[in-house]
């Protein structure tokens, strides 16, 4: 019994202590699915539930993106989500450079290439397509 | 498929701004610092100018690597307080990510080994995966991976400080990004005059401000904390007179394999002049070799 008692305490604790080093199979599978010219900066993480109200895209976070450099923003989503991941990026003016969904063609892109002109603090949102629940990973990358 | 974003200009909610200015105070008020979220912390900390992206740079640029720009004078056992250790934590994460981008994997096992002391000393040792570090270190053909691993582990770092109210440790290790980055970019356009670089340098007055509200909170906390927040201080002056203004005009797109690619037509310009180029370089240059030297 008291083997037993060991035995779990030793696999408990390393497995509180190597919990922390996993990274989310999705965030590793969607930065490396950016391509081999594509070098890894940043992730988040999106977590949805579904919701009626879709005036704006709901997971907003800043980001600084520097002139001269060409970005790639990579959009993956998770099995279970009911809707696709999409993004918009705004200016610190408040202004839309670009979305990956055409509301008039209902098209969804994959991902976005964005070669920068002016540096500045952008902010970058997701949310799922139709305010459906979803779960999902947007992966920002450096190309040439 | 060419299209061009017309209608994207009329969405503007606020004024167009045609200059980058600091904000009316010359210092932050604590009150304000203190409205931040942690949400808006967070924010900040993923404004700030990754030194990969540097790096990246230096590398279109064709800039030589050097390890004169290296922080080798640190020694990882003689870091005696919380502060020094995150901030050089900071530093030699930004040279890792210098080494990364340069494929000097083999040189990076030696600042790998410091970062692993030291992050261990600060107990978040946990969140750096340093064996899958070394095994990508030793095939150049893993650098997307290696990339990906090391700047991950920094991060996981970042959100468990800031998770587990040691906010100031994480604050100082990206003050201490920062400031490497700000160092290598300084000391090669130093030797290396270079536009485009030169101008990267000059932008860095957009997330300054940012920098200052991170550190501010812990202004007067201690002396060493002090003296830091004064160095900010110091490169804000610096940056005073340092102009980026805008021109106007809109993105332009066209599918590509799948993908959307944006080209930008508004574009920053910045204005420095010789002398106030100079002077970041020499201000830099004392601050960062002043932090190592304390180490």
């Amino acid at each position: 019994m008291k083997k037993i008692i060991i035995t779990l305490t030793i696999l408990f604790t390393f497995g509180l202590l190597s919990f922390g080093q996993v990274t989310d199979p999705l965030i590793n599978s969607c930065a490396m699915s950016a391509g081999s010219d594509a070098k890894y900066l940043k992730d988040f993480r999106i977590q949805l539930g579904k919701t009626s109200n879709q005036n704006d895209l709901r997971f907003k976070t800043n980001m600084s993106l520097w002139k001269n450099t060409k970005y790639r923003f990579t959009m993956c989503n998770a099995q279970d989500s009911k809707g696709q991941l999409i993004l918009s990026i705004k200016d610190d003016n408040n202004k839309l450079v670009v979305s990956s969904f055409d509301k008039k063609t209902g098209k969804i892109y994959p991902f976005i290439d964005f070669e920068c002109q002016k540096s500045g603090i952008y902010q970058i949102s997701y949310d799922f397509t139709d305010g459906q629940q979803g779960s999902g990973v947007g992966v920002v990358s450096m190309i040439k | 498929m060419i299209i061009v974003f017309l209608g994207f200009s009329c969405r503007n909610s606020k004024s167009k701004t045609s200059e980058f200015v600091f904000p009316k105070s010359d210092s932050i008020p604590v009150s304000e610092v203190e409205k931040l979220s942690p949400e808006a912390i967070a924010d900040i900390s993923k404004n700030i100018a990754s030194p990969v992206e540097i790096a990246n740079l230096l590398q279109t640029l064709q800039v030589p690597f050097s390890e004169n720009y290296l922080a080798q004078s640190i020694d990882a056992n003689r870091q005696s307080t919380s502060f020094n250790k995150a901030l050089t934590l900071g530093i030699l994460g930004a040279d890792l990510g210098y080494l990364n981008m340069y494929e000097k994997t083999g040189s990076s096992l030696e600042i790998l080994s410091s970062i692993r002391k030291i992050a261990e000393d600060l107990k978040v040792g946990q969140f750096f995966d340093f064996e899958s570090i070394k095994r990508l270190s030793k095939n150049k053909s893993n650098l997307d991976s290696l990339l990906f691993i090391s700047i991950d582990s920094y991060n996981k770092i970042d959100t468990y400080l800031r998770a587990n109210d040691r906010g100031q440790l994480s604050a100082l290790m990206i003050i201490g990004v920062w400031i490497e980055g700000q160092y290598l970019a300084t000391q090669v356009v130093n030797v290396y005059p270079n536009k485009m670089l030169s101008d990267r340098i000059g932008e860095q007055k957009i997330v300054l401000n940012d920098l200052i509200m991170l550190i501010s909170p812990y202004c007067n906390r201690d002396p060493e904390f002090s003296s830091l927040c004064k160095d900010m201080q110091d490169i804000k002056d610096k940056y005073r007179d340092i102009r980026i203004t805008y021109t106007q005009g809109d993105p332009v797109s066209v599918e590509k394999n799948g993908g959307l690619t944006i080209k930008q037509t508004e574009t920053s310009v910045v204005t420095m002049t010789k002398e106030q180029l100079d002077g970041l370089i020499q201000l830099t240059k004392n601050i960062r070799d002043r932090l190592i030297s304390n180490n």
